[in-house]
């Protein structure tokens, strides 16, 4: 038999992704923290062994006020300003 | 900027979800094993080790091209067909192996009865009543009628499932966060006005239990459809650590006839002749007993004492805890001479939760999420259950018997009313 798809259809447009830097060179790296535990433990401890090992000039963090908000959209427009390349995370 | 993603491998059937409801399927995602919280910080910070390496590939190298599977699933209003078993025990298997099923039996939606649930003058069928996230599906009218046909639903419950999608689509109730989080919620429709009496929605005895086909339809309807045009599949972007049974089915109507106050939604503006649904991010119910109290003090002492938990979202993160008073408790209260404001600020002042109950870790982490709730906070002070007195919801519902029902949600979301359409 036919059905009618359960799914329907995605709004979901493709966007294409930025350019990356041939190295860590001299650029700076942001941290977006989700807020959840250890989150910033393990960014900043991967920001600054990339830093080491990239030669990244900097290393910047920010946060989100919690896991289930998205972060400011002022918080977002300062880290593109600042950064060349971000780390964000999820999860527990 | 280029972007990396950081998680933890359990989480990891999440994120495709994520980044291609953001338009970015290509963005790379990089992880260590699970998990980083509830670890000593010097653990969660040595796993950073295992995937510097690979961190800095994401960052140096052109991302693997994914932004094709965007339009993988039909990009225009029109809901297409697709191809299923006939017989109708093969057709349960095959739903279940695409995940579109959500364990019960189901009546295939067919172009017919799909066009059934849609006649008469109605909206139509490919209305957008929503986008619902994690995945951005577009929630049109006929989507919905398919899976309110998948749930058994009827042709006069469809009214009453697309305001509750309308209503978990309004950005107060962080529907991403309500699909995708570990805790333990679903929204639960509340069904208020003449509507509720029509359609036989149960609002008394068993409220929250089997045997009434409208509450378990139009709340089966509403999961089926998170679940499949929102993209909230258990176990892949749904990271439930438990869930609850009301995943299956959460509606319930208020008991008008038996509650001494106005009804929910006439407190939100409506009119008594309103048909409306509310939703909440909730988690099952819990029951409240007091066979004793024959005040209002007795009664709101027993309530305060099962709401003020220690583990409960609400501590830290806000929102709208639920007391649903059976309509015993309802009247002694009112007895009293308490209105349900009276009720509500009286809960408030008694339900806190000793800040001694709480784990030192969690005392240094609350007052970060919540800064004006603990910041200020003497140590060794009372946290209550909600930022205010008025973000405590009440209503009446249930039938003969000296219980109540706390139901507390997910925190970081709002309950939604919207009128029916009818």
């Amino acid at each position: 038999m036919r059905i009618v798809d359960p799914v329907g259809t995605s709004a979901a447009s493709a966007m294409t992704l930025a350019d990356r830097p041939h190295s860590l060179e001299g650029v700076t790296i942001a941290l977006l923290d989700n807020s959840k535990p250890n989150a910033g433990v393990l960014l900043e401890r991967v920001g600054a062994l990339l830093a080491a090992r990239g030669g990244a000039l900097a290393v910047k963090a920010w946060s989100k006020p919690g896991s289930s908000v998205g972060a400011a959209h002022a918080v977002l427009e300062e880290i593109a300003a600042t950064a060349r390349v971000a780390l964000t995370a999820s999860a527990d | 900027m280029a972007c990396v993603r950081l998680g933890t491998d359990e989480f990891l059937p999440l994120a495709p979800a994520q980044v291609t409801a953001r338009g970015l399927p290509g963005l790379p995602v990089v992880t260590v094993p699970h998990p980083i919280g509830g670890i000593p910080a010097p653990a969660a910070a040595a796993k950073a080790e295992s995937i510097v390496e690979s961190v800095l590939r994401a960052l140096t190298s052109r991302p693997a091209a994914g932004n094709a599977a965007v339009t993988a699933h039909g990009a225009g209003m029109t809901v297409g067909d697709v191809d299923a078993p006939d017989a109708l025990d093969r057709f349960q298997d095959w739903l279940m192996e695409r995940g579109w099923g959500d364990g019960l039996p189901a009546i295939p939606p067919t172009r017919d009865r799909v066009a059934a649930m849609l006649a008469g003058p109605r909206r139509k069928r490919e209305d957008v009543v929503a986008v619902l996230v994690p995945r951005l599906g577009r929630a049109t009218v006929e989507a919905v009628a398919a899976n309110a046909v998948m749930a058994g639903a009827l042709r006069e419950h469809l009214p009453v499932i697309l305001a509750a999608i309308e209503a978990v689509a309004d950005p107060s109730f962080n529907l991403q966060a309500v699909q995708t989080t570990t805790h333990p919620c679903s929204p639960l429709v509340i069904v208020n006005g003449p509507i509720a009496r029509r359609l036989g929605i149960n609002a008394a005895g068993n409220v929250f239990g089997q045997g009434s086909r409208a509450n378990a339809v139009i709340g089966r309807a509403l999961r089926l459809t998170l679940q499949n045009v929102g993209g909230a599949r258990p176990g892949k972007e749904d990271r439930a650590t438990h869930g609850h049974p009301g995943k299956y089915a959460y509606c319930v109507a208020e008991n008008e006839a038996a509650s001494p106050w106005e009804s929910l939604s006439v407190e939100r503006g409506f009119s008594t002749g309103d048909s409306t649904v509310t939703v909440c991010g909730s988690e099952g119910p819990h029951n409240i007993n007091d066979h004793g109290s024959t005040t209002a003090e007795g009664i709101v002492i027993t309530v305060a004492g099962t709401a003020g938990i220690a583990g409960s979202n609400n501590l830290y993160l806000g929102g709208e805890p639920l007391i649903v008073l059976g309509p015993e408790h309802a009247a002694t209260v009112a007895h009293s001479g308490w209105s349900k404001d009276d009720f509500k600020r009286a809960l408030w002042d008694g339900a806190r939760v000793p800040l001694a109950r709480l784990a030192p870790e969690n005392i240094d982490r609350f007052p970060a999420l919540d800064p004006e709730g603990f910041k200020t906070r003497p140590a060794g002070a009372l946290a209550p259950i909600a930022r205010d007195w008025r973000d405590i919801m009440v209503i009446v519902a249930g039938g003969a018997g000296k219980h109540s029902v706390f139901v507390p949600t997910f925190g970081a979301t709002r309950s939604v009313t919207r009128r029916i359409a009818d």
